[in-house]
């Protein structure tokens, strides 16, 4: 039983250690090195944890001035026991501009090149509702002329 | 001599009492963290939850000084605020204020690659940023290790970048969004004064474009200062942001819709808004809005 019991803690406290690296500066690390040679501006940290009375997560909203005559790119990391995906959605006065789930498919990053400066909104949601932690990273890919 | 030994105590008890007690009163006086403490909610027209949504609008300066770069225009030190400045400003307002300013100055040094004179602008940070008891947000060992290496720059810049948001969050969950809207107000209109400088220089049309554009801007710092301007400090700078705004008044912004476009490309999305903005702006009314600027920038690093 002893033996169990111990078992037991270890494996919570391994459990533990490697969730909260999963979704902590590692994943930030794993995002900037997508971004690749893009000039870093912002990133989003999404944790969505189901409350006990609901069934599914909802979403998370941040928002973002983008810049006429820019090309941005999001980069989206996925923690690694997220059962699903998480979706970006990129909207602008609750119009939807673009978004990382496009025609059924599902891409790790996405660039936008915005022609009219303003206040954007940043949607993240998991499908299906589910849990999960995620990193987005916005970066400045060039200035349009 | 136990009565003569507890008077003694009592005595020395009485008098650290007093020396504890004015050297607390001393201070408050010589600090004023009074004036930057969370503001309570109840006190604001709009709350903590939409402020902080308020100020995350604010764009980076980091964005302007790329544009600057790509116009070709070569740096310039003498246009960003002297880094030794720092120990004139004495009060979490202009501390607040100026680390918003160094961190636009260290934005465009970052983006010039010019890391000989990054150390001075970090160590100036660091000092404001302890000022306002955020420094832990900053690791200025790593920093200044990355300064001094040339193929660290980028990393430098992500860091740099990624503690300054780090400080703005925790400021704004800590409901200190008081001191983060001067930061970001210091950074706004360090970011403008330097493209002002070289809207001078070059008379560059897309950074004449990037200043009007900022006509929509200004309206949310008016916001965001004047839900503090309770404070005397705040309502001032929110009278001087007023006058700028007043400069923007005849600049002209519409948009007309064009074809949108989405392209995939080597397993990537692009996609190409389908709304375009165009500005009107008179070259007097960019002198006015420059005037204005440089104002403005003066009163915050004087």
């Amino acid at each position: 039983m002893k033996k169990f019991i111990y078992s037991f803690l270890v494996l919570f406290t391994f459990t533990a250690v490697s969730a909260s690296a999963q979704c902590g500066d590692d994943l930030l690390k794993t995002a900037l090195k997508a971004m690749g040679t893009s000039q870093y501006i912002k990133d989003f940290t999404v944790e969505m944890v189901k409350e006990k009375k609901d069934t599914k997560t909802g979403y998370v909203k941040f928002s973002v001035v983008l810049n006429s005559n820019t090309q941005y790119k999001f980069n989206i990391v996925n923690g690694a026991s997220n059962s699903e995906k998480m979706i970006m959605q990129l909207k602008q006065s609750d119009k939807l501009i673009s978004s990382n789930f496009h025609n059924g498919k599902m891409y790790e990053e996405f660039q936008f090149v915005c022609r009219k400066t303003g206040v954007y909104n940043l949607y993240f949601s998991f499908k299906g509702g589910q849990e999960g932690c995620a990193k987005s990273v916005l970066s400045l890919v060039k200035q349009l002329k | 001599m136990l009565r003569k030994f507890s008077y003694l105590a009592l005595m020395i008890a009485g008098i650290s009492l007093i020396t504890a007690c004015s050297g607390s009163s001393k201070k408050s006086n010589d600090s004023d963290e009074l004036t930057l403490a969370p503001a309570e909610s109840g006190a604001l027209e709009l709350s903590e939850e939409v402020m902080s949504d308020v100020i995350q609008n604010i764009s980076s300066p980091v964005e302007m000084a790329s544009l600057i770069k790509a116009t070709g225009v070569d740096f310039s030190q003498k246009i960003l605020n002297n880094p030794h400045k720092v120990d004139t400003y004495n009060t979490s307002y202009k501390r607040a204020l100026n680390l918003g300013a160094y961190s636009a100055d260290l934005g465009y040094i970052n983006t010039f690659n010019k890391n000989s004179i990054v150390v001075s602008y970090l160590v100036g940070i660091k000092e404001l940023a302890e000022g306002i008891k955020v420094g832990q947000f900053f690791d200025f060992t790593s920093l200044k290790r990355m300064a001094t290496n040339n193929n660290n720059l980028d990393s430098l810049m992500q860091i740099s970048i990624s503690s300054f948001n780090k400080m703005d969050s925790y400021l704004r969950s800590q409901k200190r969004s008081n001191v983060s809207s001067l930061i970001v107000t210091g950074a706004w209109i360090e970011g403008l004064y330097i493209t002002a400088n070289v809207i001078e220089e070059t008379k560059n049309e897309g950074l004449i474009n990037r200043i009007a554009e900022q006509k929509d801007i200004i309206n949310i710092i008016e916001i965001i200062l004047k839900n503090y301007s309770n404070d005397p400090d705040f309502a001032e700078l929110a009278q001087r942001i007023g006058k700028l705004r007043s400069a923007y008044d005849g600049v002209k912004i519409t948009t007309e819709f064009a074809e949108p476009k989405t392209i995939e490309q080597d397993g990537m999305l692009i996609i190409v808004q389908d709304e375009i903005s165009n500005v009107e702006v008179t070259p007097e009314q960019v002198a006015t809005i420059i005037a204005e600027i440089k104002s403005l920038r003066q009163f915050i690093v004087s």
